[in-house]
């Protein structure tokens, strides 16, 4: 069973083309990285798949149906998605800004009701800033507010999660932990996630699919372990690089 | 460099308007060199001290400003500064218009070292707001065209406050060529070749310093020294035109567009180019001004028709601003402390504007001092008094809740009507029902300003979006849009009849005219703001968190843009017709909502209604009391409450 169904997908900017021809399935129920080098377009294609980009050519389907088929509201309790950079959210507290996540569900002018206040007390709990819950965002660290973000979006109730760098700006403590947090997530709740990654370390060990792009185009997709190749990442990365074996068994890869 | 011969044609088509207004005065009768006036016919001595000089000093004050402008641009490594945006010409203005007013012995000694004072207090003001931010460009440009902006607004207080008597100043605001002889054009040649000749000197350095601060500064280059020299050959240029044609907008940004376009690389070549397209600009512009005159078209001074061409401009290169902001400069302060009782704070708001609206119906001044109204003066002064006090208050609010609106809506501390040219808008809108419907009434007038508010508005916003921008640009365009209004109402201003002094009246804001019907019309405004308020409050709490965050929970971004822009006109137009387009109100009113700890959508908005309502309510009073028995403008009295505080706001906000 495929979460989203591209055919042909293409997405230009005056110029240059960011995404040439995709066609592919993403699996559903499982946590799938989006891996390649800067500018490879995997921004693009997690934005597109968001709908914050539309596409140039080509289809996309989520459940079937076509992403302009959904209605706004539709789409935002059925997915939830977090930009690269989270904006600074002004005085806001930390469940104040969960709640926000309700919004697809109450609307503009419908009652926050208790069905709302107990999904926020849920979301809280499950990605553990329920102690935090009345501090203010911009006052927490870079993991902290990173788990407020995603229990934004468990709030929203959607059962799929985009995430765009999560990790990037974060110490490797902290990386660990949201990425942990993520998978959590995924396997006990049965969610689907698409995470852009840097880490091709990271990727391997936290997801269980993994996409690679090149220049607009899919290089790979598949199982980590098809991943962790020497010949497989030099031609995802265009750079020799080494595979070395840990202990337990997991690969690490390292440049050559 | 084939690309510069696409000048030729401009060159050719300068020269040929000027032909064409010198063949309408005197034919081919010209007189011969030198020039003697007593023998010449009176329309060869028109042609010999009035239209030759006016050629040249168009030629000459073009390429001054135009080298001013490059030297500006390559200095702060800023393709959009010039000496407009920075407002270093309207400071020379206001300080030509200040030392005419009050201390006219000053004038004696010339127009220069006063105009170039002017000039340097403002720049100051705008380098020391920069230097607070690295000289970020968009900081730069949004603090030079505030203070430009609060510099004209007072200046034109000024000259209204002076009745007709000083209507030349009016003119001389929008820049006129007309000379009477070559002094003006001596004068300026000596000043330009002096400048040209420091800029050759600094050509060198400034290419150093194009690689930016750190790298100039390992090079071994005195940056500040070299920043500083360069600034001031830049503004003395701009100050020494300023002060003998007047205000000439834009010609400085539009001179360096041109080179860059024609392909000037490198900071000499584009000094040059500059200059020359700067120089080939006033002249093709003072051409036209010259064909439209002798068309039976009104008369109306150059410096307007530059700045209608200056506003577009500016606009289309916003885009050219790459890396302009580094990320997090521009973004509101945090760790503001949060209202425990935002609810209580909001009644202890009301309150106090209730209890001060009702000492003001009281209290009034009589010569000699002041004195509480008997009972007798109070039934007469209630009808007069009351509904000015509401209007007032009304107004401030719609201003403050459209300030509200827009901070949320372009996530950017400093947005507000004023800035982001919604005002300016509305200003057009105003002047254009008074001189196309031929007695407007106040339904007219307030769907004018309504309309222009409007408009202005979604032009800002739809190019905003169509070009991806960060908020920070959306400020400039608003900018950009204020100068475009303000340009075409100076020529409106120049047209010079009554209807113009009527404008010109309601630029700067009066509640002495407001009738019970008017008061209660902003009433139902900021009722029906509020209500509007009120039912998106949802979206006012997630659109400051950014499209991305708003559109993945499912707002109807396109929608919420436009009903909250069409708000917010709807407010400002309404307020604007009573206060005029400039009281900082808007930008002010939110921010100290902000300061107080009310966070939530509608407790920011409403603080900002009650703190809006307020500060009119206080600028009223002043505005009636300072300069007893006469009344100032209120707008302007407004502005001057609000200009130190806004930026004195940018100066701190360098954390």
């Amino acid at each position: 069973m495929s979460l989203f169904s591209l055919d042909r997908l293409t997405v230009d900017v005056p110029g240059r083309r960011l995404l040439d021809g995709l066609t592919l399935d993403v699996p559903k129920g499982r946590l799938v990285a989006l891996i390649g080098h800067n500018g490879s377009g995997k921004s693009t294609l997690l934005r597109t798949l968001a709908r914050q980009i539309a596409p140039s050519g080509g289809h996309v389907q989520l459940d079937g149906q076509e992403l302009g088929a959904w209605s706004a509201r539709d789409y935002a309790r059925r997915l939830a998605f977090m930009p690269q950079t989270t904006p600074p959210a002004d005085g806001m507290t930390v469940r104040e800004l969960v709640a926000l996540g309700r919004y697809p569900w109450h609307g503009a002018l419908g009652r926050f009701g208790a069905q709302d206040g107990q999904a926020v007390d849920r979301a809280l709990a499950e990605c553990g800033v329920a102690a935090l819950a009345d501090r203010l965002v911009d006052t927490l660290s870079g993991g902290e507010r990173q788990r407020a973000w995603l229990a934004m979006m468990v709030a929203q109730g959607a059962e799929t999660l985009l995430l765009d760098e999560p990790i990037s700006a974060l110490d490797i403590s902290h990386a660990v932990e949201v990425m942990s947090l993520v998978r959590k997530m995924c396997h006990r709740q049965d969610r689907s996630a698409v995470i852009v990654l840097h880490d091709v370390n990271m990727a391997a060990r936290y997801c269980d699919h993994v996409i690679a792009l090149r220049r607009g185009r899919i290089v790979m997709q598949g199982d980590p372990a098809e991943l962790m190749r020497p010949d497989m990442l030099q031609r995802i990365y265009g750079l020799p690089m080494q595979v070395m074996t840990r202990p337990d068994g997991t690969p690490v890869a390292v440049p050559a | 460099m084939t690309r510069i011969l696409t000048l030729l044609p401009a060159l050719f088509a300068a020269g040929l308007l000027w032909l064409l207004a010198a063949h309408a005065l005197a034919g081919w009768n010209w007189p011969t060199l030198p020039f003697k006036a007593e023998a010449m016919t009176l329309d060869q001595i028109r042609l010999a001290f009035g239209l030759m000089p006016r050629g040249a000093i168009a030629l000459v004050a073009g390429a001054m400003l135009g080298l001013s402008g490059a030297i500006l641009q390559v200095v702060l490594r800023n393709p959009v500064a010039d000496p407009t945006t920075l407002g270093i010409q309207s400071g020379a203005q206001l300080a030509l218009v200040l030392g005419t007013v009050v201390a006219p012995g000053i004038m004696e000694h010339g127009r220069w070292p006063v105009a170039v004072s002017g000039a340097a207090a403002a720049a100051l003001l705008v380098m020391a707001i920069g230097a607070r931010r690295a000289f970020a460009p968009v900081t730069m440009v949004i603090a030079g065209m505030l203070v430009g902006m609060t510099a004209s607004a007072i200046a034109t207080a000024i000259t209204l406050s002076q009745g007709e008597y000083l209507l030349s100043l009016v003119i001389w605001n929008g820049g006129s060529l007309v000379q009477q002889d070559w002094s003006g054009v001596r004068a300026l040649t000596a000043v330009l070749a002096g400048g040209a000749l420091a800029a050759g000197l600094l050509v060198r350095p400034l290419r150093v310093l194009s690689l930016g601060v750190e790298g100039a500064r390992g090079l071994g280059l005195n940056v500040a020294a070299i920043r500083l020299l360069a600034v001031t050959v830049a503004l003395v240029l701009a100050a020494a035109v300023s002060a003998e044609v007047g205000l000439i907008a834009f010609v400085g940004l539009a001179g360096p567009a041109v080179a860059r376009v024609l392909g000037a690389t490198g900071s000499g070549r584009l000094m040059v180019l500059s200059a020359v397209a700067g120089a080939l600009l006033l002249s093709l512009s003072d051409g036209l001004v010259l064909a439209m005159a002798g068309l039976g078209a009104e008369s109306f001074p150059t410096g307007a028709l530059t700045g209608l061409i200056g506003g577009p401009l500016l606009i289309a290169l916003l885009p050219r601003l790459r890396g302009a902001t580094p990320p997090g400069e521009e973004r509101a302060e945090s760790g503001y402390r949060r209202a425990r009782r935002p609810t209580a704070l909001l009644a202890g708001l009301a309150f106090a504007i209730l209890l001060a609206g009702a000492v003001l119906l009281v209290v009034g001044r009589v010569p000699g001092g002041w004195a509480l109204l008997d009972r007798e003066s109070f039934a007469t002064f209630l009808p007069m008094r009351l509904p000015r006090l509401i209007g007032a208050t009304a107004a401030g609010a719609a201003l403050g809740m459209a300030g509200a609106i827009l901070q949320r809506l372009t996530a950017n501390p400093l947005a507000s009507p004023e800035v982001l040219g919604v005002s300016g808008g509305a200003a057009l809108g105003y002047a254009l029902a008074v001189f196309l419907v031929a007695a407007p009434g106040m339904g007219t007038l307030a769907g004018g300003t309504m309309t222009g508010g409007m408009v202005a508005l979604t032009v800002v916003a739809s190019f905003a979006r169509r070009r991806r921008m960060p908020p920070e640009r959306i400020l400039l365009a608003g900018i950009a849009v204020s100068a475009l209004a303000s340009a075409v109402l100076a020529a409106i201003m120049a047209v010079g009849d009554a209807r113009s002094f009527l404008v010109l009246a309601w630029l700067s804001g009066s509640a002495a005219a407001v009738t019970p019907a008017g008061a209660a019309g902003l009433c139902a405004v900021v009722a029906l703001v509020l209500a509007m308020a009120f039912s998106t409050r949802r979206w006012l709490g997630i659109l400051p968190l950014g499209d991305g965050v708003a559109a993945g929970l499912g707002i109807p971004t396109g929608q919420a843009r436009l009903a909250l822009v069409a708000v917010s006109g709807i407010a400002v137009g309404g307020a604007t017709i009573l206060v005029g387009p400039l009281s900082f109100v808007g930008l002010m009113a939110p921010h100290m909502s902000r300061r107080m700890g009310l966070v939530s959508p509608l407790g920011h908005l409403a603080g900002a209604a009650l703190i809006g309502g307020g500060l009119m309510l206080a600028a009223d009073f002043g505005a009636r009391m300072a300069g007893f028995p006469y009344e100032l403008p209120l707008g302007l009295f407004a502005s001057l409450i609000g200009a130190p505080w806004l930026i004195g706001l940018m100066m701190r906000r360098a954390r």
